[in-house]
């Protein structure tokens, strides 16, 4: 017994750990256990649909490609081991994914500290790339994009005049929070900012306050399923239809519960996001829709999805034109990144000091439910509609 | 004679498991040392929370919490106040121990399911508190916390958890033999005849508290400064009932039944990490197995087959 319980352990240890020099593998970290465990089926659908493409094109220089995904849980802890395991255990050439600010600036530390590269494809703390760190890449929205040409135009272009800002006390949430609260100072558009907790159930307290103030607009920065309680406790209080509340996120208004969850409270709730049918910017962007269709046999709702999608090519873009799985050719080669993906041509910035350092972002769309219908009002040249006030 | 070969036997194996275990570092990945390194902050955990409850009866559930006292008040010190890593993880040592003595003064007179009832809503205000007071901890979000070592190097740490992980369960296995463990005992076995001859229980379980927070608090500290990141999960329910489950399984009342149950579950863990949250099933299942039919836990196997380590 003794024997078999070293041999075990010893196993374990990484004593017999080889991976075939005909698979490059890439490592996905992302959310697949805990209130966003949505965003890991949503990161799966785009994983698969990017493999199709790769093996479609013949792999890699003839190799295949294998992704590992770990699950983070969204935790900060749980990614920085997930992230350790795929660079130290699975021996993965390049990093990408991630859904949570607190998980990603948990695993640049750790990216930084063994060179690997890695994209972060949907956290939007500023945080993540301040530090500046070599080997980080950054694929998708981050806040200050977020705000200042979406949140900030939308509200103009909406001639509201007074706003509530609700944020979740993450780092996207503060973050996010605390860059509006300023922009909105700057436009000297009237305000208030409130702070709740991100596992909160309960958002009475912080809309009865909200509703004294009287808002045409609330901006909820409430990931997960938090933000379908604050939206029918917000149609409960009255404080919408009054006002017009906007999910800061997107995806919790577009998971299948919502409107199960939500109601008549959905009607007329606006979020953000990249992504809509009837804005294809490009051959790639219809491609992608058409094959996600073709293999999943409906339309994809997460941009998420697509997010996953993106990075996992972008991944293998730069192993190729690498041509090694060394953590500086893989660098070098994603600085010289111009790919064309569904959300336009993605390159980084290689200013150092820069805040487009490492990092692009895509357009990003507000959208509202009408008649449990999207439709795209801003911005005005892609709009499918006009923004619908309380009936 | 056969006790003599017997004794040979355990030394050479004694021998090989210190060789194996210094050499580690030399044969194994970055992965499998810091499997190793995980294992043996397991080990402490789990050796001084059976130092309560395997040697004085007493049922914590705020272990863990201890670990989070230690790791949040050292990681603090040195974010604040900038001062040496050794010196902020002998301040956040202290404090989990003097908290152990103060929390162990007031709750061990009570005893039995009182003190598992306190000690369990004692972690969760402490989870409360940590989370909520996110301006200091970071909360939910995670606190990056400063290395022990300049360069980042897991063998370095890995020789750091085992000197003082053998330190540790040495000294346990030292005070267990000494007169204090045999009162230790008598409190466990027979609270009205340990008394009755003169040994003020109250007083034997305070102290195997506070050692066993001063542990669980070094751990914590350790375990901080290894990981960088800290947050309130290192405190959690789901981290006591881990640490139970190293011990139950590996066998509760014995110095070497925690230091297997340890490496085991953290190695099986490692094994089934796809199951997500459902491996502390796996865990509960195994236990529940072990209780049912090996209630003196692995070490009580091996010593049917009369293999005792310590």
């Amino acid at each position: 017994m003794a024997i078999k319980l070293f041999t075990l352990i010893f196993i374990s240890l990484g004593f017999a750990n080889l991976s075939s020099a005909e698979t490059i593998k890439i490592g996905v970290v992302g959310p697949r256990t805990g209130s966003a465990a949505a965003e890991g089926t949503a990161f799966d659908e785009g994983i698969a649909l990017a493999l199709d493409a790769i093996r479609a094109k013949g792999g890699i220089h003839g190799s295949s490609v294998e992704v590992v995904f770990e699950d983070t849980g969204g935790g900060p802890e749980k990614a920085a081991a997930a992230f350790e395991k795929l660079v130290t255990k699975d021996k993965v050439a390049i990093v990408l994914g991630e859904s949570h600010s607190s998980a990603a600036l948990a695993e640049i530390e750790v990216a930084n500290r063994y060179h690997t590269p890695f994209i972060v494809a949907e956290a939007w703390a500023d945080a993540i790339m301040e530090k500046k760190y070599p080997s980080v890449f950054r694929a998708g929205p981050y806040n200050t994009d977020v705000v200042n040409s979406t949140i900030v135009q939308f509200i103009k272009e909406g001639h509201f005049k007074k706003v509530s800002i609700v944020a979740e006390n993450s780092d996207w949430g503060k973050g996010i929070g605390a860059l509006t609260d300023s922009a909105l100072k700057k436009e000297k558009i009237e305000h208030s900012l409130t702070e709740v907790d991100q596992n909160a159930k309960d958002f009475y307290p912080s809309l009865n306050k909200v509703k004294t103030e009287k808002p045409d607009l609330v901006l909820a920065y409430i990931y997960s399923f938090g933000l379908h309680t604050f939206v029918s406790q917000a149609r409960e209080l009255s404080v919408s239809p009054n006002a017009l509340v906007l999910d800061g996120a997107g995806p919790p208004s577009l998971w299948g519960e919502f409107w199960t969850n939500v109601g008549k409270a959905g009607d007329g709730e606006l979020f953000i996001s990249p992504m809509h049918e009837s804005v294809q910017p490009n051959a790639e962007a219809k491609a992608f829709w058409n094959a996600y269709k073709k293999k999943f046999s409906k339309s994809p709702s997460d941009y998420k999805i697509r997010s996953a999608y993106i990075t996992v090519l972008l991944a293998a873009d730069a192993l190729e034109r690498a041509n090694s799985t060394e953590p500086s050719d893989v660098v070098n080669a994603l600085e010289k990144t111009n790919f064309s993906a569904p959300t336009g041509k993605i390159h980084f910035g290689t200013k150092q000091g820069d805040i487009h350092y490492h990092q692009w972002s895509p357009q990003m769309l507000a959208v509202q439910w009408q008649n449990r219908k999207q439709v795209v009002v801003f911005p005005k040249n892609v709009a499918t509609g006009t923004i619908e006030f309380s009936k | 004679m056969a006790t003599k070969s017997k004794r040979s036997i355990k030394w050479l194996i004694g021998i090989s498991i210190a060789l194996a275990a210094l050499l580690l570092p030399k044969f194994a990945s970055d992965y499998g040392i810091h499997i190793a390194i995980i294992s043996l902050f397991y080990v402490l955990m789990s050796s001084s929370w059976n130092l309560v409850a395997g040697f004085t009866g007493q049922v914590s559930f705020a272990h863990a919490a201890f670990a989070a006292i230690g790791a949040y008040a050292s990681s603090l010190m040195a974010i604040h106040y900038n001062l040496p890593i050794p010196l902020t993880i002998v301040f956040g040592t202290c404090i989990a121990g003097t908290l152990g003595h103060v929390l162990g003064r007031l709750c061990l007179p009570l005893g039995g399911t009182y003190l598992s009832l306190v000690t369990l809503s004692f972690a969760e205000i402490l989870r409360i508190v940590i989370t909520n007071e996110d301006q200091w901890t970071r909360g939910t979000m995670g606190l990056q916390v400063p290395g022990i070592f300049r360069d980042y190097s897991k063998t370095k740490y890995y020789l750091l958890f085992l000197a003082i992980t053998v330190f540790a369960v040495l000294g346990l296995n030292l005070l267990i033999r000494s007169r204090m463990g045999l009162r230790f005992r008598a409190v466990m076995d027979d609270e009205i005849a340990a008394a009755s001859v003169g040994v003020h229980t109250t007083n034997i379980r305070v102290l195997a508290f506070t050692l066993s927070s001063l542990i669980a608090g070094l751990a914590g500290a350790l375990y901080g400064h290894y990981a960088m990141l800290i947050s309130p999960d290192i405190g959690s329910l789901a981290q006591m009932f881990l640490i139970l489950a190293m011990t139950m399984i590996g066998g509760l009342g014995s110095i070497e039944g925690p230091i297997f149950g340890a490496i085991l579950l953290e190695v099986l863990s490692e094994q089934i990490r796809s199951f997500g949250e459902y491996h502390l099933l796996v865990f509960g299942v195994i236990s529940l197995l072990i209780v049912r039919f090996a209630p003196q836990g692995l070490a009580g196997l091996l010593r049917r087959q009369r293999w005792k380590l310590f």
